[in-house]
């Protein structure tokens, strides 16, 4: 059997997308599980040509964008009926290309230590970091 | 955490795509894919495919290269992130939103591999031609039988491979159907071309297709068969008169040296003595012809000779190798040689080959060096 793997971009160029990659994972609280839609995780500052930080609550993560040895390319899985055959086949669509990621790979800095926030962070590697503050900032923006 | 396997099920490589996300309120999913940016226009071309049977790893296939397709995970989180929208760059003091659509549990990448051509060997060799077969409940029962699409359906290959492999398996397509002709059949063909040829002072080299053809099928061969002998036992050549075809000395001598070992080993004088009277005037046989296609042995004080081809033998480096040192436990390079030069492996030099899958043996400096099993 065969997938198809189809690119309509056209003769442009294909999109270009962004990779933001972070060590260890992002949590939210389960609170705003069910609703994670639209919430802001983070604000992303370019310090400096290729330098980054990223900040996710209280904390604050450095990193550098890189470019990719090999780039990726981000597919669309569809599936295609086609005519006179009752199953469906898959075909793979071209939606982006990347080239470039910005890697944060560094332990992340708390900025604010306050009692009030609970978030927890783990000293292992990888480490966590709760996305909890965002309740609270976005609680704040609703105030 | 995501288990695709590189062994390819229809779902697996879906998967990546629906198990990811968690069906929360992320808007879509995607996955990574790796890839070298040379080959990007052959996207558009739609040239590229996956291809494989459940019970296979998927490989990825451009018009002309095969890679192998792995699954590889990260423990990181991996946000992708779609084009925004470039309208809200009035103010420079204005922040721009990134909404992350995903997160990419891993990529698949791709690694440039060698075709999985055995297959194809093996489904064209379970139905040769034969021109008295009853084509009709063949084809009727559609067993054995392959259309160039269903080849490009069932061979992990790109097309450029599968069209040079089926060249290299003297494959031909006869009522739309891909065969290969068995040895007979070929034989028997060859040996009335070059019989006529010497009934009708032929030149073999520039034989007219045209007469070629009249004649052959006047003596009852198919045409497409005796063109397809033609083909693979020599060159064409265009000529002010017409088509006409050089035959090959290499090809005509290795047919006829088959033929004459088809039943078996013989010693090696009886065989050179047959196959020296058996060759046409104007070509000479010689041993080096017939390099991966047949091995001596030294029984005694006689030397025998017999069938051993390296067409016959699998070509995965491992299983050829194995196969290699079942048939022999000791060889010799100028033996070796011709049984191994076939095989490429991407990244890996023949030093690197040998040193993979054989062990070296040379009692000194000067002496020829042994090969045998790791």
């Amino acid at each position: 059997m065969q997938i198809r793997v189809k690119c309509n971009c056209g003769e442009g160029e294909c999109r270009e997308w962004a990779i933001i990659e972070v060590q260890g994972t992002v949590e939210s609280q389960p609170s705003i599980e069910e609703h994670l839609h639209d919430h802001e995780i983070g604000r992303l500052c370019c310090i400096s040509e290729g330098n980054y930080t990223f900040t996710i609550g209280y904390h604050e993560l450095s990193g550098t964008k890189m470019r990719l040895k090999k780039p990726f390319l981000v597919l669309r899985k569809k599936n295609v009926e086609t005519v006179g055959d009752s199953n469906s086949s898959v075909e793979l669509h071209v939606v982006g290309i990347i080239r470039h990621r910005i890697l944060f790979k560094t332990r992340p800095k708390a900025l604010i230590s306050s009692k009030n926030i609970a978030f927890y962070m783990f000293d292992e590697i990888p480490h966590k970091t709760t996305a909890t503050e965002l309740v609270h900032i976005s609680c704040r923006a609703a105030d | 955490m995501l288990q695709v396997s590189t062994t390819w099920t229809h779902s697996s490589l879906l998967h990546s795509y629906d198990s990811h996300g968690g069906g929360r309120s992320l808007l879509e999913q995607g996955v990574r894919v790796s890839l070298a940016g040379a080959w990007l226009p052959e996207f558009e071309n739609e040239k590229v495919t996956i291809r494989g049977q459940p019970d296979e790893d998927a490989v990825l296939c451009t018009l002309s290269s095969t890679y192998s397709m792995k699954f590889v995970g990260t423990s990181n989180s991996v946000f992708l992130i779609p084009p925004g929208d470039s309208s809200a760059n009035g103010e420079k003091s204005s922040s721009v939103a990134a909404s992350i659509i995903t997160v990419a549990t891993g990529n698949i990448e791709l690694i440039l591999a060698a075709p999985k051509l055995d297959k194809l060997k093996k489904l064209l060799k379970e139905t040769p031609y034969n021109p008295d077969e009853d084509f009709d409940s063949i084809s009727t029962h559609k067993k054995g039988l392959f259309r160039w699409q269903d080849l490009v359906e069932m061979i992990q290959a790109s097309e450029e491979e599968i069209r040079a492999a089926l060249k290299s398996l003297s494959a031909v397509e006869i009522d739309g159907y891909w065969r290969i002709v068995d040895d007979k059949t070929m034989n028997k063909t060859l040996t009335m071309i070059l019989r006529n040829s010497l009934l009708h002072d032929w030149l073999i080299s520039a034989l007219d297709e045209e007469t070629v053809l009249s004649t052959m099928v006047a003596d009852g061969f198919s045409p497409r068969i005796v063109a397809h002998c033609l083909e693979t036992h020599g060159t064409k050549v265009h000529d002010s008169k017409g088509t006409l075809w050089e035959l090959g000395e290499k090809q005509v001598c290795l047919r006829l040296a088959l033929d004459i070992l088809a039943s078996g080993k013989m010693k090696l004088k009886s065989f050179l003595e047959r196959w020296e009277q058996s060759v046409p005037s104007g070509m000479k046989a010689d041993l080096k012809m017939l390099q991966g296609e047949v091995l001596c042995d030294k029984i005694g004080v006689e030397e025998w000779i017999r069938v051993f081809s390296v067409s016959a033998l699998p070509s995965t480096p491992a299983d050829r190798f194995s196969a290699l040192f079942q048939e022999r436990l000791k060889w010799e390079w100028k033996d070796l040689e011709p049984y191994i030069r076939d095989i490429h492996v991407p990244g890996l030099s023949s030093e690197g080959l040998l040193m993979k899958y054989t062990r070296r043996i040379q009692p000194n400096a000067e002496a020829e060096p042994i090969f045998s099993a790791r």
